[in-house]
């Protein structure tokens, strides 16, 4: 594959199981070959679109761009002058979330006209649907507002917490909302009580929130190894992490889980990228040499397949070994 | 295009092979503009953008919004103040900025440096502790320098009234004492005095209509430890203090006619006493070294929101290198730089600059610390 001219800033997977990734260079590539140039500047952010079809990204143009293997690309909003700083979408609800500075718009993919705007007091720094796509929850400084993603005025309920939140995420079940910080922890929130859990002893950056095995397991970067917080039951207050492939040499910069399959995908930042099953021992090299620090990466919702891309702009796809 | 795969030989087997891109290895400088109101920055960043340089810049200004010129790129941030959750100011960074600098970074080509340009009341303590404390920040960019611009007929007012005024002059690794043209020698001098108490490492360079070399800003090597001993002060009195010897860090034109050199009637003729001010210290005698980083780490603890910048070289017994360090209130950097070189004059120095500093505490502490 050539690789993209900057570093790859999303590694995802279609309905069908395919790879899409998306550039600094504001390239979008699939993995049949396809490529379309989604925008004029760098592609910040990305989310699979909730047809299965493509991808929806968006950039520091200020666009939010759909890309198809056989398509034009799509232009589905302009907010000229601003950046867009992180997307998400949801295939249950059709609904489409994109955060620019202190505003977060939800888009429609079946309707075209329909468009929600919601503003905070500090800029919005990642979005997360709920599992059926109807709640928004945005993480900003101070904590996360949840939204109603369709309804056009309503107060939002507000988690608040000290501190920056730089990524969110909700588990499939509803009853917790995590965030990363800034300062190297995460935080979370029983839903609806509010109660607060703090999860903390990261030696680096938080950069990848993701729940997997169908909510029982959120896995993190920001360590030597993958980090398993258990979420069954009372969720993983009072218990302790699992980390998993701790090595002293490397720091795990990105990971992603399989939603249905308790297993989990690391990206290091020397390069290399793994794949395990929490029910069995040992990690399955994915890619083994060395390189430029991976900067997406994305597994496959049955976790058979994963996808990475680095930051010198190389991409790639493997089949997780049985 | 070929199918992507796994398999690890069809990526390095690609036609252009796994690049390196110039810039997506090499951390980017930043330089970081400061200065009260109306002291001339959107001047300088204009000349800055408009000038033939070669080069590709991108310049992070307070307004919201994007416009490309030529090459460079100016990018609109919100000043977001963000404190980290364990309540330390001196975690405190700019949100907006990291937010900013991580998407530059994703750019193709990537930017020969970038200039983050603050606004006339920002505290630079954060904006400096971002290019620190964030990680993504930091393996993409090193903080280059804190450039302060001065307005020369104003600075005087704005330094009696304003905190903010007198804590950039304070934090920064060069002053550009700027619309020289609007005062005579008598002022400049007078005002170059009071600078150089506020803030003993930096450079004054005098400049009219931000008239500025571009090299003055860009490439300073403020926080670079291997350049910390040309910035501290040698035995030579602030500028425009009596018995001041004029060298290349005065940055200003030595031949020109009106470069008087009368310093005789005192040019400190405002009683100013400024809350923020730089402690120079020297000893003759080796430091016992871990005497030395006991005080220092204590220190720093201890008053680190109040200290602003600190730098020094220091002869530590029985080794054979010099230690260098630099802070910024609670952020320290500290190394075994190269051996003293048989020629060298072995002492130790050390500037503090901060606010409410205890002179006599701090000259005693640090000769404490002698082997």
């Amino acid at each position: 594959m050539i690789p993209f001219e900057a570093p790859v800033t999303a590694a995802l997977f279609d309905g069908a199981g395919q790879a899409m990734f998306a550039g600094g260079d504001g390239r979008v590539r699939f993995e049949g070959g396809a490529e379309t140039e989604a925008h004029e500047g760098a592609v910040l952010c990305a989310a699979a679109h909730p047809s299965g079809e493509g991808l929806v990204t968006g950039g520091d143009d200020g666009r939010i761009v759909w890309s198809r293997p056989d398509e034009e690309p799509q232009v589905l909003a302009d907010l000229k002058g601003k950046w867009i700083d992180a997307l998400a979408a949801s295939p249950e609800s059709g609904l489409i979330a994109a955060a620019a500075g202190r505003q977060a718009l939800v888009l429609d993919a079946g309707d075209p006209h329909f468009r929600r705007t919601f503003e905070h007091e500090r800029s919005v720094s990642d979005l997360a649907f709920d599992a059926k796509g109807r709640r928004l929850a945005c993480a900003t400084y101070g904590g996360v507002a949840l939204w109603f993603a369709r309804i056009e005025t309503q107060k939002p309920i507000q988690l608040k917490w000290a501190g920056s939140h730089t990524l969110v995420a909700l588990s499939p079940d509803g009853r917790f909302c995590v965030t990363a910080m800034q300062d190297n922890q995460l935080h979370g929130w029983t839903l609806p009580q509010g109660k607060d859990l703090r999860m903390g002893g990261y030696p680096a950056k938080i950069r990848s929130l993701s729940f997997c095995a169908r909510g029982a397991v959120l896995a993190t970067s920001g360590a030597h190894g993958v980090v398993c917080w258990p979420f069954t039951g009372g969720g993983p207050g009072g218990k302790e992490a699992a980390e998993i492939g701790h090595d002293d040499s490397a720091l795990v910069v990105r990971c992603a889980g399989a939603a249905d399959q308790p297993r989990i995908a690391a990206g290091l930042n020397d390069g290399r990228v793994w794949a395990a099953d929490l029910r069995a021992v040992g990690l399955k090299p994915l890619r083994a040499e060395k390189g430029a620090a991976i900067s997406a990466l994305a597994m496959t919702s049955n976790g058979a397949r994963v996808a990475w891309g680095d930051e010198d702009g190389l991409a790639g796809v493997g089949e997780v070994p049985a | 295009m070929p199918r992507i795969t796994a398999s690890t030989a069809e990526t390095v087997d690609s036609p252009k092979g796994p690049v390196h891109l110039a810039g997506m290895t090499d951390k980017t400088p930043v330089t970081v503009l400061t200065g009260y109101l109306g002291a001339g920055k959107t001047t300088l960043l204009n000349r800055i953008l408009s000038e033939d340089h070669g080069k590709r810049y991108a310049v992070i200004v307070n307004e919201f919004g994007e416009i490309g010129i030529d090459n460079d790129l100016i990018v609109g941030a919100d000043e977001e103040v963000f404190e980290m959750n364990n309540g330390c100011v001196c975690c405190t960074v700019r949100g907006d900025l990291i937010r900013v600098v991580s998407g530059l970074m994703k750019r193709k080509g990537g930017f020969d440096a970038i200039i983050v340009e603050t606004t006339g009341l920002a505290d630079p303590g954060p904006v400096a502790q971002t290019f620190f404390v964030d990680e993504d920040v930091r393996e993409k960019t090193r903080l280059d320098s804190v450039v302060a611009l001065v307005d020369a007929r104003h600075i005087h007012e704005q330094l009696d009234r304003s905190r903010e005024a007198r804590e950039q002059v304070a934090f920064a690794d060069r002053l550009i004492l700027n619309k020289t043209d609007l005062v005579d020698e008598a002022a400049l001098a007078e005002v170059e005095a009071r600078l150089r108490a506020l803030n003993p490492l930096a450079p004054i360079t005098r400049a009219e209509r931000s008239r500025v070399p571009l090299e003055q800003i860009l490439g300073v090597g403020g926080f670079d430890l291997d350049r910390v001993a040309e910035r501290l002060p040698a035995d030579n009195p602030g500028h425009g203090e009596p018995g001041h010897v004029h060298d290349e860090n005065c940055g200003h034109d030595h031949h020109s006619p009106d470069h008087g050199h009368d310093h005789h009637h005192g040019p400190r003729g405002h009683a100013h006493q400024d809350d923020v001010k730089g402690v120079s210290l020297s000893l003759e005698r080796p430091l016992d070294g871990q005497a030395f980083t006991r005080w220092l780490d204590r220190l720093l603890a201890e008053q680190g929101p109040d200290i602003l910048r600190a730098k020094g070289v220091i002869d530590v017994k029985g080794e054979d290198r010099r230690l260098v360090f630099q802070a910024v209130h609670m952020i320290l950097e500290g190394e075994l730089e190269r051996p003293w070189r048989p020629d060298e004059r072995r002492w130790s120095r050390a500037v503090f600059i901060g606010r409410n500093l205890d002179e006599a505490a701090l000259r005693a502490g640090f000769e404490a610390c002698a082997a």
